[in-house]
């Protein structure tokens, strides 16, 4: 497992490089999402290596107390909001991007029959889950 | 608002249940109910033994899980489940080997197996509408068997780039059981079809996430004409039992090769439709594609969005397991399953190294139109090393599968990336 640790280093600097030349140019190119890949989280199964993410990014394993999610401003918030319809497992999974939250909170309010908080609670909370389970950062 | 499960029995118990539920949504409402959950999950280690909240009280289904084998549980509420690939080797897949795809709560009638007084209604644009029991559609209409591939719409979900939103279901969200019923077409004439209909709307009594009674879980449906192909059917067994809980019980519809969520669980109606359906994830961007093809992680206008149908050309490695050690110069066999939503698989092929170089595996015939098919190949690794088998089928149009995922939609569906497996080869 050392030497996966050690290639994810020489992919972080690949994707660097990578940025950096979507940088000078602006045309989208679909070889920039291949270059620089992390390592998949199994060795043992390729489909792992192309997967949306690998899972470092929610930190771990979280604050047990509340269903797992990673420590930060908003957690609370955000479990007690969404613990009412669902468990936080299907948050986990979610690598999205800020405007994908923004609309995945309209359906929920609009469609879901889910009760919206007050103006700040709601803003904590999707800052809370775009910091956290973001495909943009 | 709390019951305890232990000091009534489970008639009165769900009367309670469900009275004193709808007595609390009528009196405080939705808002209330969801800040009283927001208070009372996290201090639930708290309550007296046996002690449930009202609103928590209805079943995800997750204690029935005991029942399946090696399942990877996405999500506990509402349940999710996916298989890995080795375990779908059984041509026709078993109860314990079937993913599970909840997207409310499990009905209580499901849970208790309790079929008495269902009926399944059909009206809309018919000339007589209908109201049949179980029994009125085993012995009115002719009943057939056969396999039928179940494939979740997201599956491969995971494989896209950017992440798109929903479950992470990678490539187990699939099977082939063999199911009992009735052809949907069979109903529809018996009712008698308006020129008027084009399309169905399927509905159950699964309970909303929210805990509101009157919300709608899901209510998908299909086209007139793919119904009437005669493929989709009504069905009330799998592998030769009733159908369980998790997987619909008593009635579910099959529409084989379209994503799962058109096959309704728990169903009790089929409102035939003047318009294609627009009922509960019919719209806005489930289970839809872009008109058009879009660049990776663009947001496409709800109007720009057209229901998935046919699920695209695919197939799984179901052996050896990923990862397995082989002897490096000997002859193993590799094999899987094959299919597609059209029906139409024509050949497979599996590459060694990468891609370069494909070999054509042996396929065998669908034991019906819509089964998944066994294919198999047998490889000699020449030497020690690291291999990957990588599976590519193609359907009788020459469209096969991708060796990254296709084009990028804002939901993640339709996801047929080649499937890979690692094979060891020691010397």
């Amino acid at each position: 497992m050392k030497h996966l640790f050690a290639m994810g280093a020489g992919a972080v600097a690949a994707l660097a490089l990578g940025a950096g030349l979507a940088l000078a140019a602006p045309e989208p190119d679909p070889m920039t999402a291949l270059a620089g890949r992390p390592a998949g989280a199994d060795p043992l199964d390729p489909m792992t290596a192309l997967m949306a993410r690998p899972d470092e990014g929610t930190g771990g394993e979280g604050n047990a107390e509340l269903g797992g999610l990673p420590e930060g401003p908003g957690a609370e918030d955000t479990f007690y909001q969404c613990v009412a319809c669902h468990s936080t497992e299907i948050i986990k999974q979610q690598r999205v991007t800020d405007h994908r939250w923004d609309e995945l909170w309209t359906w929920m309010v609009e469609r879901q029959g889910m009760a919206e908080p007050d103006e700040e609670t709601k803003k904590v909370i999707l800052t809370y889950l775009k910091t956290y389970f973001s495909s943009e950062r | 608002m709390l019951v305890d499960p232990n000091h009534t029995d489970p008639q009165s118990r769900d009367d309670l249940h469900s009275n004193s539920r709808r007595a609390f949504m009528k009196t405080t409402g939705l808002t209330a109910l969801g800040a009283m959950l927001g208070m009372v999950v996290p201090f639930e280690r708290n309550l007296p033994a046996g002690v449930i909240p009202v609103a928590l009280a209805q079943d995800t289904g997750m204690d029935l899980m005991s029942d399946k084998k090696g399942l990877v549980v996405l999500g506990d509420r509402p349940l999710n489940a996916e298989v890995p690939a080795h375990l779908l080797d059984d041509d026709i897949t078993p109860y314990e080997h079937l993913f599970v795809r909840m997207n409310g709560l499990v009905p209580q009638t499901a849970l208790d197996q309790n079929a008495e007084n269902w009926t399944l209604t059909i009206d809309g644009e018919v000339e007589n509408p209908l109201e049949l029991t179980i029994d009125d559609l085993k012995s009115r209409f002719e009943n057939v068997t056969s396999r039928l591939v179940i494939e979740c719409g997201g599956n491969g979900r995971a494989f896209f780039q950017p992440g798109t939103s929903g479950n992470q279901w990678t490539v187990g969200a699939v099977g082939c059981p063999e199911w009992t019923g009735v052809r949907l077409s069979d109903v529809l004439k018996e009712a008698g079809l308006k020129k008027t209909a084009v399309y169905t709307g399927h509905y159950s009594n699964d309970v909303h996430l929210s805990g509101d009674e009157e919300k709608e879980v899901i209510s998908r449906g299909a086209p007139i004409e793919k119904v009437m192909e005669g493929d989709t059917i009504i069905a009330w067994a799998m592998n030769g039992e009733p159908l369980t809980a998790l997987h619909g019980f008593p009635l579910r519809v099959i529409v084989p090769g379209y994503p799962a969520s058109a096959s309704q669980k728990y169903l009790n109606r089929i409102w035939i439709r003047d318009k294609e359906h627009d009922g509960a994830k019919m719209t806005g961007d489930s289970y839809r594609l872009p008109a058009y093809p879009v660049a990776p992680g663009t947001e496409v206008p709800e109007s720009d969005m057209v229901v998935l149908t046919n699920m695209p050309i695919k197939s799984i490695v179901t052996f050896p397991e990923t990862g397995t050690e082989v002897k490096a110069g000997e002859q193993v066999e590799v094999r899987g399953h094959a299919w597609c939503g059209k029906g139409n698989v024509a050949t497979m092929h599996i590459s060694v190294d990468f891609g370069q170089t494909w070999q054509e595996a042996t396929l065998e015939p669908a034991a019906n139109r819509f089964a998944w098919q066994r294919w198999r190949a047998n490889v000699t690794l020449p030497q020690h090393g690291y291999y990957e088998v990588w599976a590519r089928a193609t359907d009788g149009d020459g469209i096969s599968q991708p060796p990254l995922s296709p084009v990028w939609n804002p939901r993640g569906y339709a996801n047929n990336i080649q499937h890979r497996i690692a094979l060891v080869a020691t010397a």
